[in-house]
């Protein structure tokens, strides 16, 4: 059950699996917000507390400035958002997860474009994708593109997938 | 899955109620499922005749299926010493023709975007702050 940690990755992965199996697999994605429970207060303002005393009595280190700014409220909820590809027939399970509201935009965007492979359309129009300019996604997004349009190629990902791709998941 | 698939527009706005409710609480989860039309439709009967002699079917149908988006919440039930509530379970599909998916997903962006509001924001102001901090902070030990 690998957790990717870029989505470009998350997305690829995705789209290989859902060209396998087209009509099993289902993506679901989770948003949620966690009110911490009490015990998980105390955890963080205890943590927030040692991370003090220790920017204090250590502050020769020179460069790591205290970034107190940076930490957050102890009771601050927790907010997630999750993605999960799954295929309860190979069992394969790819996740994502951010906190970033800024990555909303372009994750919905991606699993619209993996909309497309459940609906057995052909690839649209990838330059105009909703995607920021980041060079790695701009650089990954051809190669998913290269590999799609090939009726062989769904085939062969399965072929090999069943249980090889289920291992290479596993080893991560 | 028992239960009505709505129409796309209505789903938004259900699902607007969804996250609005949600942001409201301060507290829960939402499900968002999209998955391919199975072929129990009875449009896609003559497809099962090709499962026998090409397992391989379903990843080139002839024609474009339709995709199904469900969204639910989880249920909740009251407990004594928290502030849990009963809530029932809130759950909508609908279904999407593959014509229609660009829109859709479009238009899903945005209300996503403007339900999950509760994610970290860009915050342009502490940076610029951690900047400055850091200079100073050189500067101190500098001199």
């Amino acid at each position: 059950m690998p957790l990717f940690k870029t989505s470009t990755e998350w997305y690829e992965q995705s789209s290989l699996l859902l060209q396998a199996r087209p009509t099993t697999a289902r993506i679901t994605s989770k948003y949620t917000v966690l009110k911490p429970i009490p015990s998980k207060i105390a955890k963080r303002e205890k943590y927030a507390a040692k991370r003090e005393t220790k920017s204090n009595t250590a502050p020769n280190t020179g460069s790591p400035p205290p970034t107190s700014s940076n930490l957050q409220d102890p009771s601050e909820p927790s907010v997630t958002f999750t993605l999960k590809t799954f295929d309860p027939v190979s069992g394969v399970c790819l996740q994502y997860q951010t906190t970033k509201a800024a990555e909303v935009g372009r994750l919905v965007g991606s699993l619209g474009r993996l909309g497309r492979h459940m609906a057995a359309l052909p690839e649209a129009m990838e330059d105009v994708t909703t995607s920021v300019d980041k060079p790695g996604e701009a650089v990954s997004t051809p190669i998913v593109e290269k590999d799609k349009p090939l009726g062989g190629a769904a085939p062969e990902a399965k072929a090999a997938g069943g249980g090889g791709k289920k291992k290479k998941k596993g080893k991560k | 899955m028992a239960g009505e698939h709505v129409s796309n527009d209505e789903f938004f706005t259900q699902l607007a109620n969804l996250f609005e409710y949600n942001r409201k609480k301060g507290h829960g989860t939402v499900y968002l499922t999209q998955k391919r039309v199975t072929a129990d439709d009875g449009a896609d009967a003559p497809s099962s005749a090709k499962v026998a002699d090409d397992p391989l079917w379903d990843t080139h149908p002839e024609n474009p299926l339709p995709i199904v988006i469900r969204a639910n919440n989880n249920k909740s039930t009251k407990r004594k010493g928290t502030d849990r509530e009963d809530i029932p379970k809130i759950k909508m599909s609908t279904v999407v023709q593959p014509d229609q998916l660009d829109a859709f997903y479009a238009r899903y962006a945005e209300v996503c975007k403007a339900g999950m509001s509760a994610l970290k924001k860009r915050d342009k102001k502490k940076k610029k702050k951690d900047k400055k901090k850091k200079k100073g902070g050189e500067a101190e030990t500098k001199g």
